[in-house]
């Protein structure tokens, strides 16, 4: 539209790019104001919250709180298990796309249906769906059972096993869709040519395949651990009080200690360390933008 | 890696490892569906044998399921109500005007996608409770069409950019006035979107479970809080009828956007491809 534009004359361009920025601003008007009021607003006082005393005053003592005892060591299970279940979902995510882009076209529609489906399913759903699966006499243990697994039945539930296992599953659509993405952007004839000129099979999956698909990696990992950090419903229902993770504190804090300025804290602990894993997406995108565009040239 | 389709044995690896990860996704949906129908709900699996008293318990006397199936529903339906309004709009300036600032205004739309869920739910938490909007339907379809609006904005940006503008401007050249346009041509090719993003605003908010949960109260309880509830205190087997029911209507929800979308897009893959499929699951592009 831009290009018709700047072909006519000028004066009625002028008229025309100014009713077109005016009819803009009042249809961005409803998302802009909406999200101001009900998300930008709620956050910036959960901030402010978060500094106050209860006499109003400014304080830095719910930080403190947060980053000492208990509560620190419950960050410290939240970077944890985060971490656990981006590398599961991360490896097991490269392993499934690797074979989706391998299978016949129906078999490979089949299977990115079976990863996409449960996207969209309630994760309480899911996170059910493994607690009947993971019992003492769930379907896992009675098969290590019958097929004699030494030391089966094992214990798979409330403890951090159980967790990890249940939050990777929920992980692994965004980390399949992502990796899948990265997979089919590759240069199929990059790899041609390498095996054309003598390398072996290792030497182009090390030299020219992985450092093309590794700021995806990196982008895939990162977003698991981020939208780990948050999670409530799986550590919850599956772990024990050793894997209580912070958005159980703050959903505690809330809803049983009436400590809202502990909360907010929190809160705000929980969006910094989000923003800062962003960040570093961010940066995995634009190197693996600036890759592609070496590799293209 | 390259060539480990060729050998054999690269290919039955490869398929077995490919078999037990999807068992991983599908495992925990089958088993619920399964023990659904399973006379002793906890017990044992697979079933000996089956009933349906799961799902005659959902409307026995005093359960509190159909209560929260219909606060769920009119939830759910007042949300996607909202984010249409606010996706059509927002879409529309998005690609169809010049917006200044327009960067800062698709970062403020992509922000509830990325920000933790629990850390929007405190703040609506502290915006409705001194208003003493707590457990007021209003205040919790409000708080979802926080995150079930930018997923309408998004699909229907990816809708709008799909339409070839030059349609509009070939009918505005043969006279046709704004709203002509926006009724004969936009509206009708924009459709299958429109769709699309009323199903996934409706999914958005039916299965959201942190902004009910603080904005919930005794009396209002919507449908995921009170599965979590009933996962937690009381142990009730007709839970299993309730998330095999949610499975379904998922499967339904995705079924109806899979189609429209085939329909809309001309048929051009076929309906069960591997496009078609990431199609559906990332309607709106790659933004996210």
């Amino acid at each position: 539209m831009a290009a018709t534009l700047t072909a006519g004359p000028a004066r009625p361009r002028k008229l025309l790019a100014s009713r077109r920025t005016r009819v803009g601003i009042l249809y961005a008007l409803p998302v802009v104001v909406y999200l101001l009021v009900l998300f930008v607003y709620p956050i910036f006082s959960t901030l402010l919250l978060s500094l106050k005393n209860a006499d109003g005053s400014f304080t830095l003592h719910w930080y403190a709180d947060a980053l000492t005892g208990v509560n620190l060591s419950v960050l410290f299970t939240t970077l944890r298990i985060s971490a656990e279940t981006a590398v599961l979902s991360l490896v097991f995510g490269f392993l499934l796309a690797q074979a989706i882009t391998r299978l016949k076209p129906m078999l490979a529609g089949l299977a990115m249906l079976v990863v996409v489906v449960p996207h969209f399913i309630s994760a309480l759903v899911r996170t059910y769906g493994w607690i009947i699966l993971l019992g003492d006499k769930g379907l896992v243990n009675q098969a290590m059972v019958d097929l004699r697994v030494p030391g089966a039945p094992f214990q798979l539930l409330y403890n951090e096993i159980g967790v990890v296992i249940g939050t990777t599953s929920m992980m692994l659509p965004y980390t399949v869709l992502l990796l899948y993405g990265v997979m089919r952007g590759v240069d199929r004839r990059l790899l041609a040519a390498a095996s054309s000129m003598g390398a072996g099979r290792v030497t182009i999956f090390r030299r020219i395949y992985l450092p093309l698909v590794a700021p995806g990696l990196a982008s895939a990992g990162l977003l698991s651990f981020i939208l780990s950090l948050g999670y409530y419903i799986t550590p919850a229902l599956m772990g024990g009080p050793k894997q209580t993770m912070i958005a159980t504190l703050i959903n505690q804090q809330v809803t049983k200690d009436n400590q809202w300025n502990g909360a907010a804290a929190q809160g705000v602990i929980l969006l910094l360390l989000t923003l800062a894993g962003l960040l570093l997406v961010k940066l995995a995108s634009s190197l693996g933008a600036s890759r592609k565009k070496r590799s293209a040239s | 890696m390259i060539e480990l389709r060729k050998t054999l044995t690269g290919r039955i690896v490869l398929t077995a490892i490919a078999t037990v990860i999807l068992l991983f996704l599908a495992l925990p949906i089958v088993v619920i569906v399964v023990t659904s129908f399973s006379n002793n709900a906890f017990a044992q699996f697979p079933p000996q044998t089956w009933t349906l008293n799961w799902y005659k318990a959902l409307f026995a006397d005093g359960s509190k399921w159909p209560a929260a199936l219909s606060l769920s529903a009119l939830v759910a339906a007042l949300s996607t109500v909202f984010s249409l309004i606010i996706g059509v709009t927002a879409a529309t300036a998005l690609t169809r005007s010049e917006l200044p600032l327009r960067s800062a205004v698709y970062a403020l739309v992509l922000g509830p996608l990325v920000i933790p869920q629990i850390v929007t739910a405190l703040g609506l938490f502290l915006l409705f409770e001194p208003a003493a909007m707590l457990g007021s339907p209003l205040a919790i379809a409000l708080g979802h069409t926080v995150l079930a609006s930018p997923i309408a904005v998004l699909i229907l940006i990816a809708t709008l950019r799909g339409i070839d503008e030059r349609l509009e401007d070939a009918a505005a050249s043969m006279g046709a006035g704004r709203l002509t346009i926006a009724r004969r041509i936009t509206f009708p090719l924009a459709a299958p979107g429109m769709i699309a993003a009323a199903v996934f605003s409706f999914i958005t908010s039916f299965d959201e479970f942190y902004i009910s949960q603080f904005l919930s109260s005794v009396d209002t309880v919507t449908l995921p809080v009170q599965v979590y509830n009933s996962l937690t205190f009381e142990i009730d087997p007709s839970v299993t009828a309730v998330s095999a029911i949610l499975i379904a209507f998922a499967i339904l929800a995705l079924g109806l956007v899979a189609l429209v979308r085939w329909l809309g897009t001309g048929r051009q893959d076929p309906l069960l491809s591997v496009e078609n499929t990431v199609g559906v699951a990332t309607p709106g592009g790659e933004a996210v």
